[in-house]
């Protein structure tokens, strides 16, 4: 599991890859800390490269959600494949963010 | 009679109907028989009148004719005056009505006779005739108006009748005038006829009682008529007046005449006086009597059609009642048989034939994480009754087995629901069983039911403690028995209806009677459930040849029968570090039963959601513990058992988060489970010998 986050045209973006599994969510919660100061900056999750995700991953997703909510930041997962949809899908997390 | 079906209103309609034709129909024929009887009664009172006015011609014209054949001997007497009495006697002699005769001179005729001179004859009542001259200073015959009239008018007379003489005899006279040579009358010979008898020859064949018959001369006088003692005088005088006219016809407006005239002097009128209301008496009396006849014929009819209509009525209830009810049995067999399973696995098969329409018999089975849970029942009694007590533990055994997978427990369960209020004292012997179909393990319970045949070399009876049957008291225990199939192992389950199938000789197909077949089957290759139950059922019914089925036959079959079965486990510590060795077991695992790469994680997300639930919560924190991850496959389906010895805990009734919340409302947790519930077919949850047994199941394809 990696992530790395970068910033360009006043947007901060996350690439994920790997499995987002129980076992890697804390690692990746750590390593998402800087969305965390995102002033109002729109937020893109890139999960292209995200092949699993369990449910201590959509808990960090919510966490960073409701950080950028009280900022006033949007929070887009962009580029989800159908695995991790069908469990958005399945907790209706599929209505809380915003895809591309 | 479909109109009479329509109601009471119409059967009183009807007979009403039927009244007043058959009324009218009477009136009619009672105008048209009055008609024809006034008719027949004048033409009756036209003739007696005809032929009695013949009679009194004829009785007259003879009189005439006795005074003319008797002239040439009163002419010769006349020549000597004194035998003129005995020419009188030979006058009346001759004549059986003459009562009298005489003859009278004008006066002076013969100078020594003086000046009146008449002999005279009378017969009396026995018969002998005296003579005398009757002519005296009291009896001066030359003011008698007959003898006037017949000197004025040359002719000869017909009196009115008079009485005369002691009898009362009624009297008419026939006067002749007697001339000389000159022409000169001389005498008047007169002839007394008696017509005493007229009136009554004329009412002695009257047809009634009322009616009689009367005689009157031209001015209306009586000549003759019926006899005091027959009919009043008052009643003959009251006829007579009217008939003159002298009292208006309303005086008596049944009185009714018919009248004949003679046609010779003097011209009498024989008239037939009868009673419309006499006459008619009889046909009103008949008419009447006809009336109350028809009346209650119509009365006997009406009832008659009413009680066929109401016989009718509820024949056609009993037939619609009769349709309806084998209508609904037929639902109900429908029904039933719907609840019956239609589709079977290789690996079980059975069948039931109801004895009824419907039966008291069931079997079932369900699939559920990898195991099978079978039953087999058979309620005391057959037909409806029964029947609905077996829909009813139908429907218990799905609930129940759907969620507790102890045979011991599933009969505890339906027993407690059968037994309340159950106050029919209906009951049902039940076997239920529990076979995963990985392992061979094999639970099983049975209340009361006959003991199954467990087929593996041979057959043999499955052990099992009988219990009592479900229904009989609410609190009963039932024991659970439980073994490992080895592969191969069928189980065979039958109600008694294949037991004690009977011929006509009355002996039972028994288990004797399914030792060949037993047999037959363990002896083929193919082992076919399918051909074991059916030909069973043949056997029974060959056995019992024409006798027929009295009771519901039900057979079901389950066999243990592994085949490319994949296993595998691991035991993981209770710490997250260790979830990555999960996810390749996992992901080994469901590449080898080449599940769907979708389908795959999301099987590998609900295994591991439930796995890091045992890792947390499981065990006291900082205590190690152990968590025991078994997958099998049978390449359609694939089955993970979580087993942990920590604190007893069923996930499958942990109530699921709200996840239609806004983010800011959503709680952190709780996602596991749902994950885990939703992403598998079934979540099975079991606490055994101290341990936490959850199971996963998923069907590949």
């Amino acid at each position: 599991m990696t992530t790395t986050i970068q910033e360009t045209e006043g947007k901060i973006i996350a690439v994920l890859s790997g499995e987002l599994d129980t076992a890697a969510a804390q690692e990746t919660e750590k390593a998402l800390q800087p969305l965390l100061k995102s002033e109002g900056k729109d937020i893109i999750i890139d999960c292209k490269e995200l092949e699993y995700i369990s449910s201590s991953g959509l808990r960090v997703l919510l966490g960073i959600l409701k950080q950028a909510k009280a900022v006033g930041s949007r929070v887009i997962l962009k580029s989800v494949n159908d695995v991790i949809r069908d469990v958005l899908d399945l907790t209706g997390f599929i209505h809380l963010f915003e895809f591309e | 009679m479909a109109l009479l079906r329509n109601s009471r209103l119409s059967r009183i309609g009807i007979v009403v109907l039927a009244a007043v034709m058959v009324e009218v129909i009477s009136i009619v024929q009672y105008e048209h028989l009055r008609g024809i009887m006034q008719d027949e009664m004048n033409v009756r009172g036209r003739m007696m009148g005809r032929s009695m006015a013949d009679v009194l011609e004829h009785t007259l014209e003879l009189t005439e004719t006795t005074m003319l054949e008797n002239l040439w001997d009163v002419r010769r007497c006349m020549a000597h005056p004194d035998s003129l009495f005995q020419s009188m006697v030979r006058l009346i002699d001759s004549n059986p009505h003459a009562v009298g005769g005489s003859i009278a001179f004008k006066p002076y005729y013969y100078r020594s006779k003086g000046r009146l001179f008449e002999p005279y004859a009378v017969k009396h009542k026995d018969g002998s005739i005296t003579v005398s001259q009757l002519a005296g200073p009291d009896h001066d015959y030359t003011l008698n108006e007959e003898y006037q009239w017949v000197l004025d008018h040359r002719t000869t007379s017909w009196t009115d009748p008079y009485t005369f003489g002691p009898d009362s005899l009624s009297l008419s006279s026939f006067s002749y005038p007697i001339k000389d040579g000159d022409g000169e009358i001389v005498a008047i010979c007169s002839i007394d006829i008696d017509l005493t008898w007229l009136g009554d020859t004329l009412n002695a064949h009257q047809p009634l009682r009322s009616s009689f018959g009367l005689v009157v001369n031209d001015y209306g006088d009586l000549v003759a008529g019926p006899s005091p003692r027959r009919n009043s005088p008052d009643e003959v005088e009251q006829a007579l007046s009217i008939f003159e006219g002298r009292l208006p016809a309303s005086a008596n407006p049944s009185i009714s005449f018919q009248v004949s005239k003679l046609e010779k002097d003097p011209y009498w009128q024989v008239v037939q006086v009868y009673s419309i209301d006499e006459t008619f008496a009889g046909l009103r009396k008949h008419g009447l009597q006809n009336l109350l006849l028809v009346l209650l014929g119509l009365a006997v009819l009406a009832f008659m059609i009413n009680l066929y209509a109401r016989n009718e009525n509820k024949l056609r209830l009993a037939s619609e009642e009769q349709a309806r009810i084998s209508g609904e049995l037929e639902v109900a067999r429908g029904i039933q048989q719907e609840m019956l399973p239609k589709s079977f696995p290789p690996f079980v098969y059975g069948s039931l034939e109801p004895a009824r329409e419907v039966g008291g018999d069931l079997y079932d089975f369900m699939l559920r994480d990898g195991k099978i849970f079978f039953c087999i029942g058979d309620v005391s009694g057959k037909g409806v009754p029964s029947s609905m007590l077996m829909s009813v533990a139908h429907s218990i055994f799905r609930l129940i087995a759907s969620k507790e997978e102890r045979p011991a427990q599933i009969l505890s369960a339906m027993n407690a629901q059968i037994a309340r209020g159950n106050d029919s004292n209906m009951f049902m012997t039940f076997f239920v069983g529990c076979l995963d179909l990985y392992s061979g393990e094999f639970h099983y319970a049975s209340a009361g039911h006959d003991k199954p045949f467990i087929l593996t070399s041979d057959a043999q009876l499955l052990q099992a403690a009988s219990n009592l049957p479900l229904g009989v008291f609410p609190d009963t225990r039932f024991e659970e028995h439980s073994c490992t199939l080895a592969p191969g192992t069928t189980l065979l389950l039958y109600t008694d209806g294949l037991t004690e199938a009977k011929n006509k000789a009355r002996k039972a197909f028994g288990r004797d009677g399914m030792a060949p077949v037993l047999d037959a089957y363990l002896s083929s290759p193919e082992k076919s459930l399918k051909s074991l139950v059916t030909s069973l059922s043949e056997a029974a019914h060959r056995f019992a040849g024409e006798a027929p089925q009295s009771d519901d036959l039900t057979l079901l079959a389950v066999r243990f029968a592994p085949e490319d079965l994949l296993h595998e486990e691991i035991t993981l510590r209770n710490t997250e570090a260790d979830i990555p060795l999960l996810g390749t077991f996992m992901k080994d695992f469901l590449a080898k039963v080449e599940a769907d790469n979708r389908v795959a994680a999301g099987i590998r997300l609900a295994v591991e959601e439930a796995v890091v639930n045992v890792m947390n919560y499981a065990y006291p924190a900082g205590e190690e513990g152990s968590v025991l991850i078994k997958a099998d496959s049978n390449r359609r389906e694939v089955r993970f058992t979580i087993v942990d010895s920590g604190f007893p805990f069923d996930p499958t009734t942990v109530l699921e988060p709200d996840t239609t919340l806004s983010a800011q409302d959503r709680p952190i947790g709780g996602l596991g489970v749902l994950l885990s519930r939703r992403l598998m077919d079934s979540m099975a949850y079991s606490r055994r010998d101290g341990k936490n047994v959850l199971s996963l199941t998923k069907f590949l394809r």
